[in-house]
């Protein structure tokens, strides 16, 4: 496999290597850089990438320098992590542990230089994504969430909150069933994916319940047509880029 | 019974891990690798099964990481993220099973050296401490250690100087060479800390090969003696105490709380695992 050099997200070519630093700080928590970091989480089928996709056109309409970011997307860990999932190879501990190290990849490469040359970084799916999975699988929370610690912190985390067969509906709509680690299978909770789904959706469902308040989840009803849900994302988002005008790229 | 360094992994059983985890630590060139070369065929002529293992062996991570590698674009948090995933996939699809039938485990470096390169590299301490909870205390950890005057020449004239191994990643403005020294001594600096904080063995490795195998030779015999000598003592009771038909049913009676979910209505049908109470093969 060849690796580039320089890898394109967005209208970005990112080529910084991160400072060879004395010290690192334990995680880049609440940071101070120009940019700002949005994300976007939920089950599958909760409609949030839809709407992920309607705020980055809004914002690119309105001039700002927009990047977007997707969950299990490094290009030096993907290949990987598609490996495992194919030969079944994952347990909970390692599914963690690529998932995080696909993280830290985008997070050292993109997200973080990004965010210091000032762009508006939008992620679909982030650390509570890894926070309700792992758990789900069994995984040790405070572990995760340890894990973790590198992350930058985000100034809005949306959370599109529906109901499990709600969701179940949307996504069985264009497909018969459902891939093996997403219906969470290696579990053996049913023989059935759609059961497994069920069953395993609804944990993560409630790991993201006691989120809402521990990481201050913004949450949006994911039951709204879409239009009234957008409408409510952007005025959230115009509140956070109102106080940073000089984000805008000059056209 | 074995532990961890704090937290446990989802369905890691510690209770029946039988065989013996022996690690073999230090720097590069310090010579892990001939000595585990030596140390194998020694304790299989002894009768004990053997199974080795080193870093970015793993069937999940591996090729993955030399990939990663060499692009040399490998990001530093990532870099100690992905050697987490490997040595975790080892960890419970190797070094454990591997435990619990009994083997010696063998491995060529272990959760230190990861930690040393992750601190050298400005990690937070805390943070790869955290990760590295789930790991299993080992029996032993023999630490070949080497100074750095010793260990250029070693490098320098047999393999030249590699990238990584040079902490170029670290150091991108030096030369090979005063990358290397820098990075190296780094790394022998927190190695003797970790040294004093998870009771390495020392060893010197500037003797050579074969002085410094009869050492570990010595020390893992030691190690060995000692169990068996456990085993033996813990035989000897239950052959004195115990008739050999009573002794049958004090298997039944170990055996019957394993077996009971199965005959409770509950059987259905996926009875695998839980054959390990098969009476242990060790001397």
């Amino acid at each position: 496999m060849e690796i580039s050099s320089g890898v394109r997200i967005g209208p970005f070519e990112v080529f910084a290597p991160l400072q060879p630093a004395v010290s690192m700080v334990r995680h880049y928590g609440e940071h101070h850089f120009p940019g700002r970091l949005i994300v976007v989480e939920g089950i599958d089928g909760s409609g949030k990438s839809t709407q992920l996709s309607l705020l980055h056109k809004w914002l690119e309409s309105k001039g700002y320098g927009v990047v977007f970011s997707e969950w299990n997307s490094s290009p030096l860990v993907k290949d990987t992590t598609k490996h495992g999932k194919k030969k079944k190879l994952l347990t909970p501990a390692t599914f963690s542990l690529i998932h995080s190290t696909d993280f830290a990849d985008r997070t050292e490469r993109s997200i973080l230089p990004l965010l210091k040359a000032g762009a508006v970084v939008l992620c679909d799916r982030y650390i509570y994504t890894a926070f309700a999975r792992d758990v789900a699988r069994g995984m040790d929370r405070d572990w995760v969430r340890e894990l973790y610690g590198f992350a930058v912190k985000p100034v809005i985390a949306f959370y599109f909150r529906v109901p499990l067969e709600t969701a179940i509906h949307r996504l069985l709509d264009g497909r018969d069933g459902f891939k093996f680690y997403e219906a969470g299978m290696d579990l053996n909770l049913a023989d059935d994916s759609v059961e497994s789904f069920r069953m395993f959706q609804g944990r993560i469902l409630s790991e993201y319940e006691k989120m809402i308040p521990e990481f201050g989840l913004t949450v949006v009803d994911a039951t709204l047509p879409i239009e009234v849900q957008q409408a409510q994302v952007r005025q959230i988002v115009k509140a956070h880029l109102d106080k940073a005008k000089e984000l805008r790229v000059q056209a | 019974m074995r532990e961890t360094y704090g937290r446990l992994l989802p369905e890691m059983r510690l209770g029946d891990l039988a065989g013996k985890l022996i690690v073999i630590e230090g720097t590069d060139g310090a010579g892990r690798s001939t000595q585990i070369d030596l140390l194998r065929p020694w304790l299989e002529e002894l009768g004990h099964a053997v199974v080795d293992t080193g870093m970015t062996r793993s069937p999940l991570a591996g090729d993955g990481i030399r990939r990663a590698k060499e692009g040399n674009n490998l990001g530093r948090v990532t870099q100690a993220l992905f050697y987490a995933t490997d040595f975790v996939d080892r960890l419970e699809n190797e070094i454990v099973p591997a435990l619990r039938a009994g083997f010696i485990v063998l491995t060529d470096r272990y959760i230190y050296s990861l930690m040393a390169r992750a601190i050298v590299r400005g990690m937070d301490p805390r943070w790869i401490r955290s990760i590295y909870s789930v790991a299993l205390k080992p029996d032993a950890v023999f630490y070949l250690r080497l100074g750095i005057d010793q260990l250029l020449p070693r490098v320098v004239f047999s393999r030249g100087f590699d990238y990584w191994e040079s902490g170029m990643d670290l150091y991108p403005g030096h030369d090979m060479f005063d990358s290397f020294c820098s990075y190296q001594a780094a790394l022998l600096s927190e190695f003797d800390r970790l040294s004093a904080e998870f009771n390495f063995q020392m060893v010197d490795a500037a003797a050579d090969a074969k002085t410094v195998c009869a050492h570990l030779q010595q020390n893992i015999l030691h190690l060995l003696e000692r169990d068996s000598r456990k085993n033996f003592i813990s035989r000897l009771y239950t052959d004195s105490t115990t008739a050999p038909k009573a002794t049958d049913t004090a298997l039944q009676a170990v055996a019957a709380p394993v077996a009971a979910p199965s005959t409770n209505g509950n059987s259905n049908g996926n009875g695998n695992g839980h054959h390990h109470h098969a009476a242990h093969p060790g001397q």
